[in-house]
């Protein structure tokens, strides 16, 4: 009860700030935001497929980039929102087996969401924390090979490349907004996507791995 | 109508960013520029020593298949692959040459030279088949054959046997006494020693020795052998100017089609000799970080039991019909790897380890390479 009591007083404060200049988020209405997105995978890799050292595995290191959504209000609570952004560069690393070869490549990824939310308080309210749900298509492309994932899997041979993959997931968020004037407002967001590639090496071997990643992000939006 | 522009719009410019980019190489060049590769050992490194002569004339040259491509792979031994990866020129032997018995072999001797800047060379790989880590005479040399017993007649083919000791001497003297930064020093010996201690301890049971004893002589001169060659390492390699130094332990001996054949018991010697040699090597060797030791010893005993991993499917049987690999080709295999054409590359030795009774394949000598820029990359060097 007493944890219910502090949010609802934050809650109270961020509503008495934002009072009076508020437009209503109400159905039909369209927002536009534009912000910064860090994605952390949380890798679970499969051992690479043979030929190769038991045990290895991959690892993919975190990665920012520029994000931006557009909503529609469907009704004056729920809303859909088409989640797009710049690709995120990942390094990918050595782990099992080969923990500590360091970036054997690093993989481009693209990964448009689209999230069906239920936002709370009334339409009219400054301040409006959201959930929502919905599927992501991730596309992995762009990747780069390096001279130790060649000299791992084809030493002497030509530079071994990583392939490219498409996948399907699911999203899941929890968020908030805050208007600062009749149309513009601040949102933050945290996203877990549950989604698996598979990147096959030009050698044959296939890396496979659960990445689910947490995503937060921070953005500024504009009401039309 | 307007509103739902925008969401198209958002939409199409995620898929229009999801179509660009292909798939790289990306940046191949290894963290350290190096220059030279400079190799120390026996025939697991010997990339030529003895392709002149008798053994030129069977177009061997390599302890492995012979024939670049015989099996589709791009090299055969393992500092080829090596090079290659580290975008060095090709190893070359830094002295060939045979001190073949005509009598026996039909084919002259070839003198013993030098093709490194002593000549105004450029090869700097001074592995040799047959040689040891302190004692001059290891198999293959022609002071090993006696007229009067057939079993030594494989020696007339006069290996020269330079033990790792003169050879890194040698290295010192022809190369200005000196190693440099840009240069990956490599050192895999021990292996001949070990034959040779196993027909000590068999000359010494026959000359009435318990074998106990006898086994306990033999053990306690390959833990020499490790210690020595550390030294060799220490003081001669890495007190003089070496920076990337990669000392490779002896695979285990006694999972190679020789020991196997030689009966458990043999076996269990012959790994004791291994071990203790990897023991005392270890222990000798100054650590530090110009020094990369990297454990075959390990990596053999995984590729025995965890084959289908490593892509091997056999790794008991010698893929090479004549019983030294020095002289073998892919038109002298086991039918069971032989091409089906003598044009087409011997792919199915690809999943054999071993080449004779103890040495690799050149798919063996690549899944060295791998381990070996495995351990390169995780020191920083690659």
């Amino acid at each position: 009860m007493k944890k219910h009591s502090i949010a609802s007083a934050l809650v109270a404060t961020v509503a008495l700030c934002g009072a009076g200049a508020a437009q209503a988020q109400v159905a039909g209405q369209v927002m536009v935001k534009i912000g910064w997105n860090k994605i952390m995978p949380k890798v679970k890799s499969d051992d690479l497929t043979a030929p190769s050292l038991p045990g290895s595995k991959i690892d993919i290191k975190s990665a920012s980039a520029l994000f931006f959504t557009a909503t529609y209000m469907i009704t004056d609570d729920i809303s859909v929102e088409a989640l797009g952004g710049l690709p995120y560069k990942h390094d990918v690393v050595g782990a099992g087996a080969v923990a500590g070869v360091g970036k054997i490549s690093e993989v481009h990824v693209i990964s448009p969401t689209i999230l069906l939310q239920y936002r709370f308080m009334n339409a009219d309210s400054p301040f409006r924390p959201y959930i929502g749900a919905g599927p992501s298509f991730a596309k992995f492309y762009g990747t780069k090979g390096s001279a130790a994932l060649t000299a791992v899997t084809n030493p002497g041979g030509p530079p071994t490349t990583v392939g490219g993959d498409t996948e399907w997931g699911s999203t899941i968020e929890a968020g908030a907004n805050y208007k600062i004037d009749k149309n513009w407002f601040l949102d933050a967001a945290i996203l877990k996507t549950f989604i698996k590639t598979r990147a096959p090496l030009s050698t044959g071997q296939v890396a496979k791995a659960t990445l689910n990643p947490v995503s937060i992000n921070a953005s500024i939006g504009y009401t039309f | 109508m307007k509103k739902f522009h925008v969401l198209t719009t958002a939409l199409a410019a995620a898929a229009f960013l999801a179509g660009c980019g292909g798939n790289e190489a990306g940046d191949q060049s290894p963290r350290v520029a190096f220059t030279q590769m400079v190799n120390f050992g026996d025939s697991l490194s010997d990339v030529g020593s003895y392709n002149v002569g008798a053994v030129a004339l069977q177009g061997g040259g390599h302890y492995s298949i012979n024939g670049q491509g015989a099996t589709g792979l791009l090299y055969i031994n393992w500092t080829e692959f090596l090079a290659a990866t580290l975008k060095l020129s090709q190893p070359c032997a830094a002295e060939t040459g045979l001190n073949t018995i005509q009598a026996v072999v039909g084919v002259p001797p070839v003198p013993a030279t030098f093709h490194d800047a002593s000549t105004g060379g450029t090869c700097l790989s001074y592995a040799q088949g047959g040689s040891r880590v302190t004692a001059d005479v290891g198999p293959g040399n022609a002071l090993l054959f006696n007229a009067a017993d057939s079993t030594t007649y494989s020696n007339a083919i006069g290996q020269l046997t330079i033990p790792v000791q003169k050879q890194i001497t040698n290295y010192l003297t022809n190369n200005g006494g000196t190693f440099s930064d840009k240069q990956l020093v490599t050192v895999f010996a021990g292996g001949n020693d070990i034959f040779i201690q196993v027909a000590t301890f068999n000359a010494k049971v026959a000359a009435g020795e318990t074998p106990t004893q006898a086994a306990t002589e033999v053990v306690t001169a390959m833990g020499q052998a490790g210690g020595e060659l550390a030294a060799y390492v220490n003081q001669m390699i890495l007190a003089k100017g070496a920076t990337h130094v990669v000392v490779v332990n002896l695979p285990d001996v006694s999972l190679t089609p020789y020991a196997i054949g030689a009966g458990a018991a043999a076996q269990g010697l012959v790994k004791q000799m291994t071990t203790t040699f990897n023991a005392q090597l270890q222990a000798g060797l100054t650590a530090g970080n110009n020094l990369l030791v990297v454990d075959a010893f390990t990596a053999s005993e995984d590729q025995a039991t965890n084959m289908a991993q490593y892509g091997l499917t056999n790794v008991t049987t010698a893929a090479c019909t004549s019983s030294s690999s020095l002289v073998c080709t892919k038109a002298t295999l086991i039918s069971a790897v032989a091409p089906a054409a003598s044009s087409a590359p011997a792919t199915l030795a690809n999943g054999y380890e071993y080449a004779d009774s103890v040495h690799p394949t050149p798919y063996g000598y690549r899944l060295l390479a791998e381990l070996v820029g495995e351990k390169l990359a995780i020191k920083g060097w690659l």
